[in-house]
């Protein structure tokens, strides 16, 4: 009787556990199954590889390009498996058995369609523009890219998603590439309703590994509620841009939440081509006046962290420890011996606008810390585009911007030339130190990537010890997954995002 | 009436011919440069290149004077052809007219939805001022015209697509798509109709005639239908016109909450991008929707009144 129970109990106990793990099954993997996605920007123009939507193709495993990069953020094989520097080409060996999702093959003929379309467009992708960008058949498997001047980082440059590579046929047309059943990557895109939605299938003959769901429906979601409330409803299972204060929200839904890195920077810009920021004693004091840690956990509430230099944790050659906090004493030290004191209070105007908008909140954070220091700032959110001709003119104090610092591939050296050398196309900060260009001028001739990024590291040293703006914090992506797993998160944002994602139970 | 009619209808061109004049010409006076705008709407964090920027600048026929190019954007309005977005390069014109079907069905519903609820609401508040009905309506429609629609659409996605699971959070697709979006939008023309219904009603129900009615003893309900409603359809009909724009306007939330490809957040993409085409052509529709919704609706009133048709055709 007793081991009839005992036995009924461990069918019991058994019984629970097996329907347990069904209840669970959320968490484990089912390849094949279907996903919908809510992502957070839409295409604006139609896909165009010249345009940033070019990258979505990438990011949503549809195009691929001759090269993608590492978690160190070196170039590495994608449809090219090798390449050499050779004076002022490089030759790119393209990988065999690739085939187009259209059926036809990968050659050397039709990497050179794609890419001199995308060079050759009235205002082609900034990764080839002004290169003097050319490219030619270089044998039976390869092609040869050749710049106007010797480029170091041209393998690098070929992981941007602007360069992504389609089918000889989507070319045909003459005007822009028709992107559908065109690509090489592990989804095929069928259909897309404008800036609405996409379609996406498994490409069952990709040459690499198959992606984890059959089918993908892309939704376009721009408002951060409405796609967590998608997620929560169990609508969508991966969202991005999942804003700080409905993370718990989502979280207490049972969804996984990823916070990683963005490679952005808001900067808090000091005019020093005149008083009072042309004194590095006043820029050292706006420095010490601002508490950055602040700023970013209290102030944007954790969704953004603390920048102690121009770069930050989603490159490797980005500064992780944190900064140092307010110092108010050295701040009106400083401040005094700048001649600047209760008797002589400084008043600058601090200029933002509302696009993206922590701007404004860390703007006002911003005054009341410079407040308590003794400078008065006073605040004027308005139109980016009104602004900039003026800031960029050097007619104003303070600019709070936000600066994304890598521009489609990730090296820092269009960066650091356009908005800190002396005749740069961006420098608003007008800062202007031979010292510097020189040691950025050196990126011309440096092809190894751990060279360059020592490089980098140096060159937003110096920004740093020359007080040149204030970098206040680096904003933090986020994604939530529930009904889905395996994200890779990218700071780089130059690998693919949908063909990890799994469906799960 | 045919008079009015004409009246009526002579003002519109006039008045949509002054609505393009300041929808071609407010971006510009608002600083908006559209060559650079085409550049950064396509490239985020673009450094304009002058080159560049001339080069779209002449290839989109912005480099003419601002009236040649108002004459010359007029003239292929009128012929049907709104050209092509500057950012997208699809035709305006299948991007405006496919959001526009979207956003006619949604405003359309939600009418209905407003006048099969408001006015039913309203009447039998009316019935008994001040009794529990009344109160208890009276809470509601203040909270229906006090409650913004972005305050509103997450409460209602958070009951029926979080909670019971009913309904999808966003999309748009099957009819399941369309009932929380109809619901936000009619939730304040509703509740307007109601208190306007209520207070008409009231009203009539305390006229002589009324009494009278109920005096040779005609039933409680036909004295509410066929004396009070009836006569408070009139103002309803007036509201229709300001409510028909309002929703247009309106709408840009609901769609955006609820990723309904309709005009609104068309237009609500475009502003940022700076998509002067779309814009224009988005602006033009919604101005030329709410002109018209006005004519017509003064032409209905006027021939459901017969007091003002009167006073009309004695003119």
């Amino acid at each position: 009787m007793i081991v009839r129970r005992r036995g009924r109990l461990t069918l019991a106990a058994l019984t629970t556990a097996v329907l347990l793990l069904a209840g669970c099954g959320g968490a484990a993997p089912a390849p094949g199954g279907e996903l919908t996605v809510a992502l957070q920007f839409p295409p604006r123009a139609d896909y165009a590889f010249d345009a940033d939507d070019g990258a979505r193709l990438q990011s949503l495993g549809v195009a691929e390009t001759l090269t993608t990069v590492d978690d160190g953020a070196r170039p590495a094989p994608l449809l090219a498996t090798s390449w050499e520097q050779q004076g002022d080409a490089w030759r790119f060996t393209l990988r065999q058995g690739v085939v187009f999702h259209d059926g036809t093959p990968l050659t050397p003929e039709a990497v050179v369609t794609a890419l001199r379309y995308v060079a050759g467009v009235e205002a082609p992708p900034r990764a080839v523009r002004g290169t003097g960008f050319a490219i030619a058949v270089d044998g039976p498997d390869a092609v040869r890219i050749t710049t106007a001047e010797p480029d170091p980082v041209l393998p690098l440059r070929m992981s941007s998603g602007n360069l992504g590579i389609l089918a000889p046929a989507a070319y045909a047309g003459g005007g822009a590439p028709g992107y559908l059943r065109s690509g090489t990557g592990p989804f095929v895109l069928t259909e897309v309703d404008g800036a609405e939605s996409a379609q996406l299938v498994r490409n069952d003959a990709y040459w690499g590994d198959r992606a984890g769901a059959a089918r993908i429906t892309v939704r376009y979601v721009e408002d951060p509620q409405a796609r967590a409330l998608a997620v929560q409803a169990g609508d969508v299972q991966f969202a991005e841009g999942i804003p700080q204060a409905q993370l718990d929200q989502v979280r207490s839904a049972g969804a996984e939440v990823v916070e990683y890195p963005n490679a952005r920077t808001v900067p808090l810009q000091l005019n020093q081509s005149r008083p009072p920021f042309d004194d590095v004693r006043v820029r050292r004091a706006v420095t010490a006046a601002i508490d950055r840690p602040v700023l970013a956990g209290q102030v944007l509430g954790g969704g953004a962290a603390p920048a102690a230099d121009l770069f930050g944790a989603a490159v490797p050659w980005g500064a992780t420890a944190p900064p140092p906090a307010a110092d108010v004493t050295t701040a009106r030290r400083l401040l005094a011996e700048a001649s600047h004191g209760p008797d002589d209070p400084l008043t600058v105007r601090l200029w933002t606008f509302p696009n993206r908008p922590e701007l404004p909140t860390l703007a006002t954070a911003v005054q009341a810390m410079l407040a308590e220091a003794g400078i008065r700032a006073e605040i004027t959110v308005g139109n980016y585009e009104a602004q900039e001709p003026q800031v960029l003119a050097g007619d104003y104090d303070m600019f709070l911007n936000s600066r994304s610092y890598l521009s489609d591939f990730p090296d820092a050296a269009s960066t650091l030339t356009s908005d800190y050398t002396c005749d740069g196309s961006y420098a608003i900060d007008r800062y202007c130190d031979p010292a510097y260009d020189a040691l950025v001028d050196r990126l011309n001739g440096t092809a190894d990537p751990v060279q360059r990024q020592e490089l980098f590291r140096q060159a937003a040293g110096m920004l740093t010890a020359d007080a040149v703006g204030v970098m206040l914090v680096h904003p933090v992506n986020t994604a939530v997954l529930r009904g889905a797993t395996g994200f890779v998160p990218d700071p780089l944002q130059v690998r693919p995002v949908l063909p990890q994602l799994t469906p799960t139970g | 009436m045919t008079g009015l009619l004409l009246r009526r209808l002579l003002v519109v061109p006039p008045v949509l011919l002054a609505a393009s004049v300041l929808v071609f010409a407010l971006p510009r006076l608002a600083g908006v440069d559209p060559a650079r705008a085409v550049l950064r709407a396509r490239s985020a964090d673009a450094v304009p290149d002058p080159a560049v920027e001339e080069r779209i600048r002449a290839s989109f026929g912005l480099d003419a004077s601002p009236v040649e190019q108002y004459l010359r954007w007029l003239a292929a309005v009128l012929r049907g052809d709104l050209g092509n977005g500057y950012v997208s390069g699809v035709p305006v014109l299948a991007q405006v007219g496919t959001a526009a079907t979207v956003s006619g069905l949604l405003t359309v519903l939600a009418l209905v939805v407003a006048a099969a609820v408001g006015v039913p609401a309203g009447a039998y508040a009316a019935r008994r001022p001040g009794g529990p009905l009344d109160r208890v309506l009276g809470a509601g429609t203040v909270a229906g015209v006090a409650v913004p629609e972005f305050v509103l659409a997450p409460w209602l996605v958070l009951l029926f697509a979080v909670g019971l699971g009913a309904l999808p959070a966003l999309g748009w697709g099957g009819p399941e798509h369309l009932v929380l979006p109809v619901l936000t939008l009619a939730a304040y023309p509703g509740a307007l109709v109601a208190q306007l219904v209520r207070a008409e009603t009231v009203t009539v129900l305390a006229r002589p005639h009324v009494r009278a009615a109920r005096a040779k003893g005609l039933g409680e309900h036909a004295v509410l239908w066929r004396h009070g409603v009836r006569l408070a359809t009139t103002s309803v009909t007036a509201l229709a016109g300001l409510l028909v724009a309002g929703l247009l306007g309106g709408s840009v939330v609901v769609e955006v909450v609820f990723a309904v490809p309709g005009l609104g957040r068309l237009l609500q993409q475009a502003v940022p991008a700076q998509d002067l085409p779309v814009i224009q052509a988005g602006t033009l529709l919604v101005v030329t929707v709410a002109v018209l919704a006005g004519v017509l609706v003064e032409i209905v009133a006027t021939a459901l009144d017969p007091v003002q048709r009167s006073a009309r055709g004695a003119r």
